[in-house]
Parts: structure tokens; sequence; C-alpha cells
């Protein structure tokens, strides 16, 4: 086959943050294949220089709007770490919560509103008004409210929070607030069964490719890891000294792009959805058990179009987590606590959760007044930039028959389904100075 | 059956099964207060363990119940926005624990709400409220309602509890509260050793305050202000306002409000919102135009203590003031606190005319609910009269005449946008036909000039204080007109050079100056005026640029007046109109003094920023008085003196 | 005709876009009244004519400055959507050191001279580079107040954005005030129209939708007094997202 391909993506659409595909190729043979990422850097490292501690998390929360809770939990975690505070065990499952909501709201945002066009062959979900497919679109949108409700609710707003603070929460949800989301949880298990029958019906648009690779998450023995958990590979198993997580995760900077990559055993490695999943797919509450089932989603899977399903599977998880969670609490009954009393102390702390995209590291050291002098963050799509950039390596070879539209396509849904998150990954790199 | 002044006595248990009694009851909203962190607020109770009867100061005070944060005064639908509904509040609510202060605020606010222009709303809430009262237990460190007498009450509440040794004394203040009491509690009668118990704790509870306001009573406070206006202190402490207008969102006592159109993202319906507004918040007197009438701080500031200690004492008879200390509370640079600054400025003595900021007026009579609910109206000609002004011909679909004085004004409403003051322009003809002209100035009047003949509007009004002309009879008449001022004089023009009244007056004069030749409004109606028998009319422009066909006199409308010959002229008799751009009464005034025309027989027209258009929302005040309704027509010898009329 | 309405995104984190995807069903209003011709967070499809342009993030690359200007050129009316376009947000923190500083702190000794990618300059507004029509203030902005702009826009009519502090808003929430409970709150200087959202879920206000008018110095000091706090608390609280303002304290 000795045709010429040139596809230059600028700013890919449908995908969070700046990114570019670039694909070269004369006379059947490639000559580039590049996944540059041009996103401005902000230096958030940089910015945390000298804060105090109680600042670090309103800081870092905008590093991304979409996982800001997933920051702030992060931040939070690190910089208790470093003053040795415990949280109540009421705080820890209302954290949890937390992150369940913004896992699904990141979750049916990507799947329904950036991945599915695709596979409904539209530009975007406008198109799907008036349509036949308006029905599911509606669903969709119930789904992402109900998800917003929820983080809205228990942190006070769901793009950037607030009541989340180092020790606790500002302000505990009241009883009935909790019995009310319940109530609206039990009522979008049957649409969200409904918006996966659908996707399975056009599920076979997802191309069947795959390629083995390093797969990173959070593992627990008792339950789908989130807020905690130890750091795994699929490579190399449980890693339970997470302050040097630099062994595992070990970024190097590229020309072509303003965020860093990651590699571990291999030359890449993969985070998110699908790396949980390979991990921890036993521990999957039965209904999301159920949806895996229906999609014959079964651990190990190389195939990274399967993230977006991965995606759909948590979804179902989170709404059954959540609802367990809610009637722990209440059993336990809420009280109206203050977040843990602060102490300060010079020291260092690392916070991993588990994001939407991935598997999040914060890393401060703070000094005997309480201030930040050394920050690190490990961004789950600065891991996942090598393997992206790996994959479309193996994948162009297999589909530069097609047209070149096609292979565009083909190229852009890869790249979402990863569900990339790229105004994280440049935030920026770790700071030393004195 | 219990009677008023009756005094019952219930055990805290009995109080307690009553409180829970009525909470079961569904038909009614309970609500008590209870606490929040360290403070106490009002809110709905579940049960009589949240009450907290013991408290000192709640951080709102109960208003928020009769005159809430925001209120939906009516929704609508942009396709047919004129039939409008009206959201009124019908739930019936029972409030536990309003101190003594609070009681009197709200009966301040009925005096306010409830005259001749009665709110509907308030008047609902308040008629579907049950207020059960209770004396001071523990007292507030910033108050001082004892000594400014609030502290204990004898009226205003439905039923009132006291806590001596251990039990309640309920004393009965109206038939609604003894039937409450009747059908759900069980009480005894009291003793004479309990009512002599009740004065012993109130009198004990009366010498627990840490704070002392000085200055006592209504006519000291009033003339202590009157006497320093211009005292050097207001600037002093205003220099540390932040301009965030805590004190009037926390004081019981205040009640101005703004009014928005809200709509909804698909533009098919919407809401018109009252919400609580602030003196101290530099908008609160700013006009499309773009003009501040109470700019600096300072101003803003001292307009507040005068409000409550001089304007509304003229006007109503009472201290607009309670001694709660809430405002103390929430000033973060603690300057705001009446207590403080009527001590504070004592020292400098002084007495003065405690009304000289007030102008008594016999108030209109108007319907009821027409104070927020619009009539309808439709365009029946629209005509462009220069580059930025419009001229409307309206009809009142209920074909009721608009019955209107020359001088007064409407409300216009363009749902979705919002409300604006407009002269009238027309003399009252007895149809429900009348003029407006609009000048594109901000967002209603921008919608109001697209819109087309056969399109519908809403009306209030008419509203305010127009001309007397029954009083000007049998005397000459000089109308100044400058620039936009000739609009609402042209109902006067119009009505003087009816046949049918013009015998009545004498001499007309009629003298109007703009600022260019393209800029005059009425222009083909002005040769009819001086075509009319004992009628001089006068033109002026300030300037003629070039291009521009004009043959009249040039100069400001001042120049003109040389012209009129003084001792032809009867000055004694001569009733003087003035309607211009504020910069202009100074100037032409004088003019009128040098002619001989006295202060008394000046007649004056201002603009403020009008909302509610009958007194209530406070955006149109000067001093004490308010444009929309004891003007805009103003007697100029009475406006003079008041500091904020000229500015 | 409905006005053609663009989004686009700079040095940002797209919270404000994710804001329009969070208005849920009355997306569908949304699209309703206006007509979306590009939004590359959720649509493919792109289009250089658009009336009205939506600018998230700061500017920080001259290669960013080229694409705002264009952008200025093609619209009728341009709005700064979120602190970061509005007052450059949490992305001026960084203006206290200079960008080479910054650089070379985070990305050492590589040679990136020639790379435009990262050719940055101190953070900039987006009023800094082009003249703005209207603003969407706050990190993130409410939803009610992108409605209001949005419906108002769309009305042909003047938004209606608060000139007043957020202590108006916070006092009609009845909220304990933040000094009371010795925390130093931004609320009595910063620009209300979020309905005082962080002071009613217990946190203080950062000052994110700008600050309204500096405050008299006695005055502060009298402030910090009275409720016990030290100059420190509120330089640092005052530095969050005002930088520049504060910076002569």
């Amino acid at each position: 086959m000795s045709k010429d391909v040139n596809i230059n993506v600028h700013h890919i659409t449908r995908v969070e943050g700046h990114g570019n595909i670039v694909l070269d190729v004369k006379k059947g043979e490639i000559k580039k294949i590049q996944w540059q990422v041009p996103e401005a850097p902000r230096f958030f490292e940089a910015m945390l220089r000298g804060r105090h501690y109680d600042e670090l998390r309103t800081i870092t929360s905008r590093i991304c709007g979409i996982c800001s809770i997933g920051h702030s939990l992060a931040s939070l975690k690190a910089t208790e770490d470093a003053l040795d505070i415990k949280i109540t065990e009421q705080s820890r499952i209302l954290r949890q919560i937390a992150l369940n909501a913004e896992n699904m709201q990141s979750h049916i945002l990507h799947v329904g509103y950036l991945a599915a066009p695709d596979l409904f062959g539209v530009g975007s979900v406008f198109p799907l008004v008036g349509s036949k497919n308006q029905d599911t679109l509606i669903k969709i949108v119930k789904l992402h409210r109900i998800s917003n409700y929820m983080s809205d609710m228990l942190c006070g707003r769901t793009t950037h929070p607030i009541r989340l603070v180092v020790g606790g929460f500002s302000m505990i949800p009241t009883e009935k607030q909790l019995l009310k989301l319940k109530q609206e949880l039990n009522n979008i298990i049957q649409p969200t069964k409904e918006v996966a029958q659908k996707i399975l019906d056009v599920s076979d648009k997802l191309p069947n490719f795959t390629r083995e690779t390093e797969y990173i998450a959070l593992k627990s023995e008792k339950e789908y890891p989130f807020y905690e958990g130890e750091i795994a590979s699929t490579d190399t198993g449980v890693f339970p000294d997470y302050k040097n997580y630099k062994k595992i995760m070990q970024e190097y900077i590229v020309p072509q792009s303003t965020a860093k990559y990651a590699k571990h055993n291999r030359d890449s490695y993969m985070a998110g959805a699908l790396a949980r999943f390979n991990l921890n797919s036993d521990k999957l509450h039965p209904l999301a058990k159920d949806v895996a089932e229906m999609f014959k989603l079964k651990a190990v899977c190389y195939n990274p179009f399967m993230n977006n399903i991965a995606q759909l599977v948590e979804f179902v998880h989170n709404i059954e987590d959540s609802i367990i969670c809610i009637d722990t609490l209440l059993e336990k009954e809420i009280k109206d606590e203050k977040p843990t009393k602060v102490k300060i102390k010079k020291g260092r702390g690392v916070g991993i959760v588990e994001v939407p995209r991935g598997i999040l590291v914060h890393d401060y050291t703070l000094d005997g007044n309480g201030n930040c002098t050394k920050a690190n963050c490990i961004i789950p799509t600065n891991q996942n930039h090598g393997n992206i950039q790996k994959d479309m390596e193996k994948f162009v070879p297999e589909i530069i028959h097609k047209k070149e539209k096609e292979i565009e396509l083909n190229l852009e849904m890869l790249v979402r389904a990863y569900d990339p998150c790229i105004s994280c990954s440049t935030h920026y790199l770790d700071v030393k100075f004195i | 059956m219990s009677k008023s002044n009756d005094v019952k006595i219930i055990t805290k248990k009995e109080l307690d099964n009553f409180v829970n009694s009525l909470i079961k009851e569904k038909k009614f909203d309970v609500v008590g207060v209870k606490s929040k962190g360290e403070r106490f607020v009002y809110g709905n109770i579940e049960s009589s363990d949240q009450l907290r009867l013991d408290y000192d100061v709640t951080i709102l005070p109960p208003k928020k119940y009769f005159l809430p944060q925001y209120e939906k005064l009516i929704s609508f639908d942009l396709k047919n926005p004129l039939k409008s509904k009206n959201n009124l509040d019908t739930s019936e609510r029972i409030i536990i624990g309003m101190h003594p202060y609070d009681i009197i605020a709200l009966e301040q606010a009925d005096i306010v709400y409830l005259d001749s222009q009665q709110d509907d709303f308030y008047k609902k809430r308040r008629e579907n409220t049950i207020i059960i009262g209770v004396d001071i237990q523990n007292v507030s460190d910033r108050s001082f309602a004892e000594s400014m007498g609030t502290n204990v009450t004898k009226s205003g509440f439905d039923l009132l509890l006291t806590k001596i040794a251990g039990r309640y004394a309920v004393t009965i203040g109206s038939k609604k509260g003894s039937n409450l009491l009747d059908k759900y509690a069980e009480t005894k009668k009291a003793e004479k050793a309990d009512i002599e118990k009740i004065k012993q704790e109130r009198d004990k509870i009366a010498k627990s305050y840490k704070k002392e306001v000085k200055i006592k009573g209504i006519d000291d406070w009033s003339k202590l202000l009157s006497a320093n206006y211009n005292n050097a202190i207001w600037e002093e402490k205003s220099d540390k306002c932040l301009e965030c207008s805590s004190c009037t969102m926390v004081c019981p006592t205040c009640y101005c409000y703004d009014v928005k159109d809200n709509v909804s993202l698909n533009l098919e319906n919407g809401e018109r919102i009252r919400t609580w507004d602030g003196c101290l918040l530099r908008d609160f007197t700013e006009v499309s135009g773009g003009e501040v009438f109470r700019e600096s701080i300072r101003d803003r500031y001292r307009h507040r203590f005068y409000r409550k200690g001089n304007y509304l004492p003229s006007r109503y008879g009472f201290i607009a003031c309670v001694g709660c200390g809430r405002c103390g509370t929430a000033c973060l640079p603690d300057i705001a606190d009446p207590c403080d600054l009527i001590n504070d400025l004592s020292v400098f003595g002084g007495k003065d005319d405690p009304n000289k900021f007030f102008i008594k007026k016999k108030s209109k009579s108007q319907e009821e609910g027409i104070i927020h609910v619009p009539r309808s109206a439709t365009i029946k000609q629209v005509e462009k009269e220069t580059e930025n002004e419009t001229f409307f011909k309206l009809k009142l679909d209920d074909g009721k005449p608009l019955n209107h004085e020359p001088g007064q004004f409407v409300e216009v409403s363009v749902f979705g946008v919002g409300e604006a003051p407009f002269g009238i322009s027309s003399a009252p003809d007895n149809t429900p036909i009348f003029d407006i002209v609009v000048r594109k100035v901000g967002d209603v009047t921008s919608k109001l000039v697209k819109m087309k003949k056969g399109d519908k509007i809403g009306i209030r009004g008419p509203l305010g204080h127009g001309f007397d002309m029954k009083s000007f009879e049998g005397k000459h008449l000089l109308l100044a007109s400058g620039g936009t001022g000739v609009i609402p004089m042209r109902s006067v023009i119009q009505y003087l050079t009816n046949p049918k009244n013009r015998k009545k007056y004498k001499d007309v004069t009629i003298l109007y100056g703009c600022k260019e030749p393209s800029q005059m409004l009425f222009s083909h109606e002005l040769e009819d005026w001086k075509k009319c028998p004992d009628v001089e009319c006068t033109l002026t422009v300030d300037q003629c640029p070039e291009g521009e066909c004009w043959d009249g006199n040039v100069g400001l409308i001042t120049t003109l007046f040389p012209k009129i010959k003084l001792d032809e002229y009867d000055s004694e008799n001569t009733i003087a109109i003035v309607i211009g751009p504020p910069v202009m009464y100074k100037f032409v005034i004088k003019c009128l003094q040098t002619l001989g025309i006295p202060d008394k027989n000046i007649w004056v027209s201002l603009e403020r920023r009008m909302k509610c258009g009958v007194g209530k929302c406070g955006h149109c005040q000067i001093n004490g008085v308010y444009c929309c309704k004891e003007g805009p027509v103003f007697n100029y010898e009475k406006i003079k003196e008041l500091p904020e009329a000229f500015e | 005709m409905k006005p053609k309405v663009a989004f686009f995104d700079f040095a940002s984190c797209e919270g404000c876009q994710l804001q329009i995807a969070n208005l849920e069903e009355e997306i569908l209003d949304l699209i309703k009244i206006v007509d979306v011709v590009s939004f590359r967070e959720v649509m493919k499809e792109h289009s250089d004519e658009y009336d009205i342009s939506f600018i998230e993030g700061s500017i920080m690359r001259p290669m960013d400055e080229e694409r705002l200007k264009k952008i200025r050129n093609r619209s009728k009316t341009l709005v700064a959507f979120g602190a970061c376009a509005c007052i450059g947000g949490v992305n001026k923190i960084r203006n206290q050191w200079s960008s080479e500083e910054v650089k070379k702190e985070v990305y050492g000794n590589s040679n990136l001279e020639d790379n435009k990618y990262f050719d940055v300059y101190q953070t900039k507004a987006v009023n800094e580079i082009v003249p703005v029509d209207y603003y969407i203030r706050g990190c993130p902005p409410s939803r009610e107040e992108i409605k209001k702009v949005i419906t108002a826009l769309a009305l042909g009519k003047k938004p209606d954005i608060p000139n007043y502090p957020v202590c108006v808003e916070c006092k009609k929430n009845e909220n304990i005030c933040l000094f009371e409970l010795g925390k130093f709150c931004l609320g009595p200087i910063t620009r209300a129209g979020c309905n005082a959202i962080c002071p009613t879920n217990g946190e203080p206000c950062d000052g994110c939708r700008g600050i309204l008018k500096k405050p008299q110095v006695q005055c502060v000091m009298d402030v910090l007094k009275r409720y016990d706090l030290t100059y420190e608390e509120m330089k640092r609280r005052a530095l969050l997202y005002n930088y520049n303002e504060e910076d002569e304290k």
C-alpha cells in the first residue's frame, strides 16, 4: 500500500485540554506518529511554594475543573499525612461518597457527552436532540445531574469543592439530606441500565484493538478502591511503600509535550478505569459485575477502547457503593462534627487517591511554620501520555489501509478512550528551593 | 374563655406539649428561635426541644417572614405577560419567641406597609401569622433596648411568654392567641403573686443592659440630629465604612427593597422578584442615565442615621431603631451602632427644628393591589420625535380613565426587562388614553423604543403629587422647561391651552430651551401653542450646529429672562413652574427671584430613582421626603431647605 | 436570528466550561436560544463565524495572544468567563516570581529555548490583551450567573451584575460571620453575585470574583484588632486570587 496520509488534528475535540495528533505517511512508510501536548503549562507546583497548609487544597483544586474533588482530597490526604492528622470514620465515609460522586459525574460526562457521539455517528450530543436517540440523551443528562447534586450537597459545590478541609468537613449534611440522596440514587439505577443497553447496541463500533501493557492503580483487600488502597501494578504486584511512589511512577520530559510522560516496568503504562478494573474487578458490587458481564469485559483486558466500558461499569459500582455508605452513616447516626484540630509540625506527606482518570499523587513537605517548601504531583493523564503514543504506534499500521477520514476518527477515538485530562497534566514538575 | 390581657400560667412540660401539638397540626408552619452554632436564628422547628427561648438575639430579625429576602411578586409568560399571576403566600404561620423589640419593629413595619397604599404580600403574611412573643431572658451585649423603651411591650403579640421561677406566664394579647391557647394547651389562671413576679423579672432583666443611649426619646433624637447635619463626625466615621450594607440587612426596622425581572433560560417565562436593598450601597440611588443622587460614602453613612432618627420620626412618629444591637455586631469596623453614634454626637449637643428635613403632605388614596401588579395597556401610536426620544400614545385596556393630575407619573413595565418611571405628557381628559415620551438611556427604555403599535405593556399609576391646577386659577403662569423637562410640562400646557380651562388663568408664558434644534420636542405642537391667545411662547437653543436650521433665540434658557419686562410683571400673582435637568434649577430660580416672584409661588418637578412609586422601597428619598410620594412636584419654598434637593 | 456563540479556553482548568455542561437539562434550553457553533470540549464541529465568544483561561504565551486577538476580531461581543480570564485567577500567583525563574525551577536545564510551547511570560487576564465586553466572574462562576448573562445577551439587555460586596448576600443567607469564627474573610470587599457560596458552606471568601474597592487602612487595622487576626492571615487570603491589587500592602 503506497499511499500518502497526512493527519494533523490540532486541538482534538471532545477531550479536556489541548492535544494534537500528527500522522505522516509517505508512500506507505510511516514517517511520524506523534501525540503532542501543547497545553499552556501553569506551574502549579511553583505556586504552592511558601503557601500555608490550609491553602494548598484551594490552589490544587484549580489544577482541574473535572477532578477538583479528587485533587482536593489528594491534597488533603498529603497535608494530613505530613501533619499526622487522623480524620473520623464519618469524614472518611463522606469523602468516599464525594469521590464516588466525582467519578460518576466525570464518567457519565465522558461516556455520554464525549465518547458516545462517536458511536452514534455524530459530532456532539447536540444533534441527538430531536433524533430517535433523544431519549437516551435525556437519561444521560439526568444521570449527570444526580451526580452533581450529590457532590453539590456533600461538598457545597461540585467544581472546586468548598466543604473539604484539613481534618474533615466544614459542614456536615443532615440526615434528611442523606435520605433524599439515597432515594435519588435508587431512582437512577433503572435509567442507568437503559443507557448501558443503548451503548451495548452500538458498542460494535469500538475497535477490536489490543496491546499488552502494564496497568497501575490502587488495590485494596476490602473494596474496589478510590479513596484508600495501595499502589499496585499488573506486572509487579502491590507496592506498600507509598512514600516512595517515584520508584513506580517515573516521569520524564519529551519535547513535543509540555506535560511529562511516565514509565515503570515497560516503556509506558496505563492508569484509569481499565487499570482499576484489571486489578480489582472481583471487588465490584453485584450490579456493576452484571454490567461488565453484559459487555464481556473481563480482567485482564488489553483493549484501551474498553476503558469507556470500564467507566460505565464503575458508574454503576459508584451508585451501589454510595448507597451502602449512606446506610452505614445513618446506622451510626450523623454527628455535627468539627474538623480535627491541627497541630503544626514539620513533615512530609503523600496523599494518593483514584480519580476518574487514574491514580493521583500529591506530595508535600511542610516546614515548622506550616508552610509548604516542596511539592510534587503525579497526574494520571501524565502517566497515560506514553501509553497513548505507544498505542498509536501499534494501531496505525493495523488501520493504515482505511480511508484517511476513518483513520483520523479512529485515532481520535483512541485518544478519547483514555479520557485524558490534559490541563491537569500540564500543571507542572517538582520544585526544589531553599 | 380567656380575654386579652388575661394572664395564664403554664408549666414547662405543658409548654412543650403545646408547642408539639402545634407542630403536629399539619396546617401550621411552626417557626421558633433555635440555635445555629454559637448564635441563634428563627427557623422551622420539628420539636419543642429545639426551641431556645433563653436566647439573646437572632442573627436576622423576624422581618424575613413578612418581607422575605427574595420574594416572587409576579410570574409571567413572556408570550402573554399581562396575564401575570400574583404570588401571595397563604401559609398559616406561628412564630414563637419574638422579643419585645422585634414585636415593636413589626408594628412600625405595619405603619409603613399597611398605610393607604397597602402592600398585599405583607398584609397577607401579617394576617396569617400568629405571634407568640417571649420576654427577654438574656440581654445581648450590644443591645440598648432598655434605654429605647423597647425591652418590654404591652401589645403587638397574640401571646407573650414570661419565664417566672421555672414556669411560664402567658399574657393573652388577642382573640387569636386566646383561641390557640384554649385549643392546644393546658393552663391555669395566674395568681396575683404571679403577676408581681412578671414585673420583678422584667425589672431584673432591665438592669442587666450593658449599653445605654444618653439621649432618650423621639424629640431629643430628632432635634440633636437636625442640629448636626454638617458635623465632622460623619466624615470621620464613614472613612472606615466598607459600604457592605450589613447594618441594613440585619436591621429589624430597615425595609428598603429593590425589584428586578428575571427571565428563565428558555426565554419563555420569568418572574418579578423583590429583594432587600440597602441605602449604604452606591447603586441605591443610581438612575439609568448614570446619575447617582447620593454619591459620597459620607452622605450614605449619615443618611441611615437620619432616616432612623429624624426622617421617619417626622413622617410616622416613631424612632426607627429598637436598640436590638444587631448592626453593632454585624458592622466589622464597628461604626454602625446608633447607641455609640448618638452618644458621640451628644457631646456636641445642639437642638434644631426636628422636622426641617420633611415636608408634610396629604396622601392621595390609591386602590389596593396596584402597588405591585400592573394594568395592561396597548400602544396606540409610536412616533420618533428626535434621535433619542420616542413618543407613545397608550390606552389602558380596562377602559378606565387614568384620572391623573399634570405632573404625576406612571411606572411602565416591560416584562422580562423591568420597570421605569415616566412623566405623563398629556393633560387629563377622562379617557383611558394618555401620552408618554421615552428617552433611550437603559435597558427598559431601549426595549420600549423598539416596540410597535399594538404591543402591550404594563402600567402602574398615576403616582405621586402633581400640580394642583385648581390652586393656580386666577394667576399668571410662567412655565420654564429645559430639555426633557418639557415632557411633563406638556401636560400642564395642554391643560392650560384647553379652551375649557384657558379663561380660568391669566397670562401664560412658556419658555423652552434645549441643547440643539434637532433635540426640540413636540415641534409641530409648539406652533399651536404660539397661536393660542394670551400665550407667550419663546424657544431657545444652547447652540446651533452647522447645517441645522434655526431662526429663534440662541443661548441658555436664562438668557430669555431679561426680555421679560420687570415692572409690567405682576410677580406676586405669578406662579412659576420649572422642570429640567438638575443643573438648571439653581440658575432659573435665581432669574425668577430677580423677577420678584416669591419662593412660595415657584413649583419644581424633581427626578430621583423611583421604583415602587408609593413611598416604600426607599430609593427616591430626598432627605426625609419621598420624591414619588410628596413629589415629584414640590413647592420651592418648602423643598429648598432640604440639603439633598438641589446638590 | 439566534446569536452564534463560541467557547474558547486558554490556560485554565476548564471548570468554567464544565459549568455549561453542568446546566444539565437546561442545556437543551440553551441551544434553543443560541447557536453553539464552537465548543471544543464537547463538540467536533467548529465554525469561525460567531457573534459572541466566551473566553476561559489566562494568557501566558505569545502564541496564545495571537489566538486571542483572532477571536476578538471575529466576535461582536467577547465575554471573559471565569476568574482566570477576568482577573488572572490562581494563575497569577506565579507572577510573584519571574517567568525565567519559574521555568528554570520547573524544567531545569532542558533546552526549551526555541520551543514556543514553553515561551511563557507573566500571566495576564484577557482584558490585558483585548477589550472585554462583559465579565462572568468567579472560580467557577455560578450556574445562575451564567444563565443570567446568557439570557441578558439573548434579550439584548445589559447583564445585571452586582456592584456591592458579598456581605449583602451572606447576611441575607443568615450565615454566622466568619470573622466571629476567627477567620479572615474577603467578603466585605469582594463583588457579590455568587450568593456567598463559600461563607454559606463554612469557608471564608477568597475574593475569586474580584475586589471592589481597597479598604481604608485604619478600617483594616481596626477589624484585625477586633477579631484577633494577624496581618499575615489577611495578606495570605488576599493574595490567592488578587495578587496585583493587594501587593502594595
